[in-house]
C-alpha cells in the first residue's frame, strides 16, 4: 500500500447535511498549527541557532490573513460536502501547497536585512506540520474524488515544478538550500552512492533470494532452519549488525592480504552490503516462497492437461502468475534498504546518511535535513513506483 | 506463570522439541551475563585490539546502558500501545468511522519511512537529548500497531459480531468480550513489530545525544576500538534476541488459549 493506492472500497457520503468532519478537523489542525507554533526561523549565521517568528512577523498581516482566509476555505467548503465542493477542495490544497515556497519568499524578505550576508531562513514547525496535513487532506480527496494514480502524480508533478522554479529564483537565502549549494557535487555524489548501494543489495538479495526458495521448494527440511536464521538475522538490530560485522572483517583485512586487496575492510561498503544483503534475504525469500506456493493447483493442473511440460508451466504460468507477490517483496526489501543504507554511513559506507550523521555531530539541523529529506522521498517514490509496477503485471491488467 | 507453563508442557506431544521457555531464559541469561560479566573477557578484547588504551567501554557500565534503552523502549511501548490500540477501536466504531479510511492509509503509507529519517527529522524540532528519542520512538511505533489493531478487529467476522448482538450484548461487551480477543494476536504481532524496530531505532539515539547500548558501537566507531564496537553490539543483539523471543512466547500462549476454548 502507497500513498497511490487507494482502498477497495472507500465510503462515501454524497449528502450535503454530513459534514466531512476529516477535512474540517485536518483544516483546524492546520489553522492552529499556523497562528501557534513558529512558522519560520532566522539565524545569522550557520552555527547560531535561529529564533523562531510566528505567522504575522513572518509574512506580514496581509500574508497571514491570505493563509488563515485559504485554510478555513477548506473547512468551510468541507462542512458541505459534494462533488462539486471536493473538486474545489483538492484545487485549494493543490493551490496553498504550491503557495509554500512564496510564502518562504515573503518572509526572507520581510524577515532578513539584505546587509546580513549570511543571514538564513529556517523552516519552522508550523510549515512541517501543514505541509504533512496538506498531504493526508489530499490522501483523504483522493478517495472521495476516486482520483486516478495518473492525477494524482501529475498534481503533485506540478507542486514540485513550482516548488522546484521558486528554490531556483528566488530562496537562496534558505538554509536548506544554503546548505546544498555549499556542497552540490558532494550532495550528487552522495544520491549515487546511496542508489547504488540499494540497488547492489536488492539485486544481489534478489537472485540468491529466488534462488534460496527454489531449494526450499525441492527440499522441505531445509526451509525452516533457512526461515529460521533469516528471522534471527532480521531480528539483530541495524546497528549491532553492522557492529558485529566490523570486527571480524577488519580483522581479515589486515591478516589475510588477498582480501585486503579485493576491497575487503572493517569499515566502508563490505561490511554495509553484507548486512543490507542479510537484511534484504528475509522478506525476499518469504515473497517468492508464498508466491510460488500460493499459485492455485487447478491452474498448474489445466497447463499439465494443455501439454505444457515442467520448465514451460514454471515459466509461463507459474512464474508470471507470482509475478505481483513477488514484487511486493521487492518493494517492501528495497524501502527497508533505502533506510537502512542511511545507517550504514555510520560505518562509512557512504551514501545520503553521510550528511544526517555529520549534521547530527556538527549540530547543523538544515544538513541533517539535506540527507533526511531526500531519503524519505526516495522511500517514497520507490514505493510508489514499484507499487504501480506490481498492480500493472497483476494478470488481467491494471483494475 | 511458571505452573501455566509447566502445565502446557506436560499437554504438549510427546515430539521431541524444545520447551517454549528454552529461548527466552537462554538469551535472556546470556545478556545478563554480558551486561556484568564483560570486563571477565578482557583479554579476548586486549586479543582483538592490541593497541588500544583501554579495551573495555567505562564510561558508564553496560547494565546501566541497558536501563536506559529499556526505559527509552518501555515508555515509548506503553504510550504507543495504549494510542495504538484506543486508536484502531475509536476509527472501527461506527461513531469514528469517517476517519477509517484515512488512519488506514497513514497506517500503512508510515511503514515506507525509513525510522532513520524519523529520527534525524524530530531532532531539529524537538533538539538533542532523550526526548527526541521517545517521541520519534513513539511516532514510529504507532504505526505497526494501529495496522494490525485494524486488520485484527476487520478480520472479526460480521456473523460473530451479529451473534453477540442477538445475544443481547452491548457494543462495549461485544468490543470486550468478542472483537478485542478474538483480534489479540493480531494485535500482538503488531507490538512486536514496533517494539522489535524501536529497540533498533533507540540504538540510533546515541548519536543524537541519547546514551544507551548505543553508545558503545558509536564511540567505537568514531575512536576505531572495535572491542568498544563488539561489546555495544553483542548487548543490543542478544536484548532484541531476548525480548523477541518473550513475544514469540507471548503470542505461542495465546494461540493456544484460543485454540482451547
Amino acid at each position: 500500500m502507497s500513498l497511490m493506492d487507494a482502498l477497495p472500497s472507500p465510503r462515501l457520503r454524497w449528502d450535503g447535511r454530513h459534514p466531512n468532519i476529516v477535512l474540517v478537523t485536518l483544516s483546524l489542525t492546520m489553522l492552529a498549527a499556523f497562528w501557534l507554533l513558529d512558522v519560520v526561523s532566522m539565524a545569522p549565521n550557520r552555527i547560531v541557532a535561529g529564533t523562531g517568528y510566528g505567522a504575522l512577523d513572518a509574512f506580514g498581516w496581509p500574508g497571514a490573513l491570505l493563509v488563515t482566509l485559504l485554510l478555513s476555505f477548506i473547512g468551510i467548503l468541507a462542512s458541505q460536502p459534494s462533488h462539486r465542493h471536493y473538486r474545489a477542495l483538492l484545487a485549494a490544497v493543490v493551490v496553498v501547497m504550491a503557495l509554500m515556497p512564496v510564502g518562504l519568499m515573503a518572509s526572507s524578505y520581510l524577515l532578513i536585512d539584505p546587509e546580513m550576508s549570511q543571514a538564513r531562513l529556517g523552516i519552522g514547525a508550523a510549515y512541517w506540520i501543514v505541509l504533512f496535513v496538506l498531504l493526508l487532506c489530499l490522501v483523504e480527496l483522493r478517495l472521495r474524488l476516486n482520483l486516478t494514480r495518473i492525477w494524482l502524480t501529475l498534481l503533485l508533478l506540478g507542486v514540485a515544478l513550482v516548488w522546484w522554479l521558486c528554490v531556483a529564483f528566488g530562496l537562496e537565502r534558505l538554509a536548506l538550500v544554503q546548505e546544498f549549494r555549499a556542497r552540490d557535487q558532494q550532495f550528487l555524489s552522495a544520491v549515487v552512492q546511496h542508489i547504488k548501494l540499494v540497488g547492489i543489495a536488492v539485486s544481489v538479495s534478489v537472485v540468491l533470494g529466488l534462488a534460496l526458495a527454489m531449494l526450499m521448494r525441492r527440499y522441505a527440511r531445509l526451509q525452516k532452519s533457512a526461515f529460521a536464521v533469516l528471522n534471527f538475522l532480521q531480528t539483530i538490530p541495524s546497528l549491532a549488525l553492522f557492529g558485529l560485522l566490523l570486527a571480524p572483517l577488519a580483522w581479515l583485512a589486515a591478516n589475510v592480504p588477498v582480501l585486503s586487496q579485493l576491497g575487503v575492510s572493517g569499515i566502508g561498503t563490505t561490511p554495509a552490503l553484507i548486512a543490507l544483503i542479510a537484511y534484504s534475504l528475509l522478506p525476499i525469500v518469504r515473497n517468492t516462497y508464498i508466491a510460488l506456493e500460493e499459485v492455485s493447483a487447478d491452474t498448474l493442473e489445466a497447463a499439465k492437461g494443455m501439454g505444457m511440460r515442467t520448465g514451460q508451466r514454471f515459466w509461463q504460468v507459474r512464474l508470471p502468475l507470482a509475478l505481483p507477490v513477488l514484487l511486493e517483496g521487492v518493494r517492501i526489501t528495497t524501502v527497508q534498504a533505502i533506510g537502512l543504507t542511511a545507517v550504514a554511513a555510520l560505518i562509512g559506507a557512504g551514501g545520503l546518511g553521510t550528511f544526517i550523521f555529520q549534521g547530527l555531530g556538527q549540530a547543523a539541523m538544515d544538513m541533517v535535513l539535506l540527507g533526511a529529506l531526500p531519503i524519505l522521498m526516495l522511500a517514497l517514490v520507490v514505493d510508489a513506483g514499484l507499487g504501480a509496477l506490481a498492480e500493472a503485471l497483476r494478470p488481467g491488467g491494471t483494475r | 506463570m511458571g505452573t501455566r507453563v509447566s502445565n502446557s508442557l506436560s499437554v504438549a506431544p510427546p515430539h521431541k522439541k524444545a520447551p517454549p521457555w528454552l529461548w527466552p531464559l537462554l538469551w535472556g541469561v546470556l545478556l545478563l551475563v554480558s551486561v556484568v560479566a564483560m570486563p571477565i573477557a578482557e583479554s579476548l578484547f586486549r586479543w582483538i585490539e592490541p593497541d588500544a588504551r583501554q579495551v573495555i567501554y567505562d564510561r558508564a557500565e553496560l547494565y546501566v546502558l541497558l536501563g536506559r534503552h529499556l526505559f527509552v523502549v518501555g515508555i515509548a511501548a506503553v504510550v504507543t500501545i495504549i494510542v495504538g490500540v484506543a486508536a484502531g477501536i475509536a476509527v472501527t466504531r461506527r461513531w469514528g468511522g469517517d476517519f477509517l479510511p484515512l488512519v488506514a492509509q497513514l497506517a500503512s503509507l508510515g511503514q515506507t519511512f525509513p525510522p532513520v529519517a524519523v529520527l534525524a527529522l524530530a531532532v531539529p524540532v524537538l533538539g538533542f537529548g532523550t526526548l527526541p528519542i521517545i517521541v520519534a520512538l513513539m511516532l514510529y511505533g504507532l504505526l505497526p500497531i494501529v495496522r494490525n489493531t485494524l486488520a485484527g478487529l476487520q478480520g472479526v467476522e460480521g456473523e460473530i459480531k451479529m451473534a453477540a448482538h442477538a445475544m443481547g450484548m452491548t457494543p462495549t461487551q461485544i468490543l470486550r468480550q468478542v472483537e478485542l480477543p478474538l483480534a489479540a494476536p493480531v494485535i500482538l504481532a503488531g507490538i512486536r513489530t514496533s517494539v522489535t524496530i524501536n529497540i533498533a531505532t533507540a540504538a540510533l539515539g546515541a548519536t543524537v545525544g541519547a546514551s544507551n547500548l548505543g553508545d558503545p558501537i558509536i564511540s567505537g566507531i568514531v575512536n576505531g576500538n572495535m572491542a568498544y564496537v563488539l561489546q555495544g553490539a553483542l548487548t543490543i543483539a542478544l536484548l532484541a534476541l531476548t525480548v523477541d523471543s518473550l513475544f514469540e512466547l507471548l503470542q505461542r500462549q495465546l494461540r493456544s488459549r484460543i485454540s482451547d476454548s
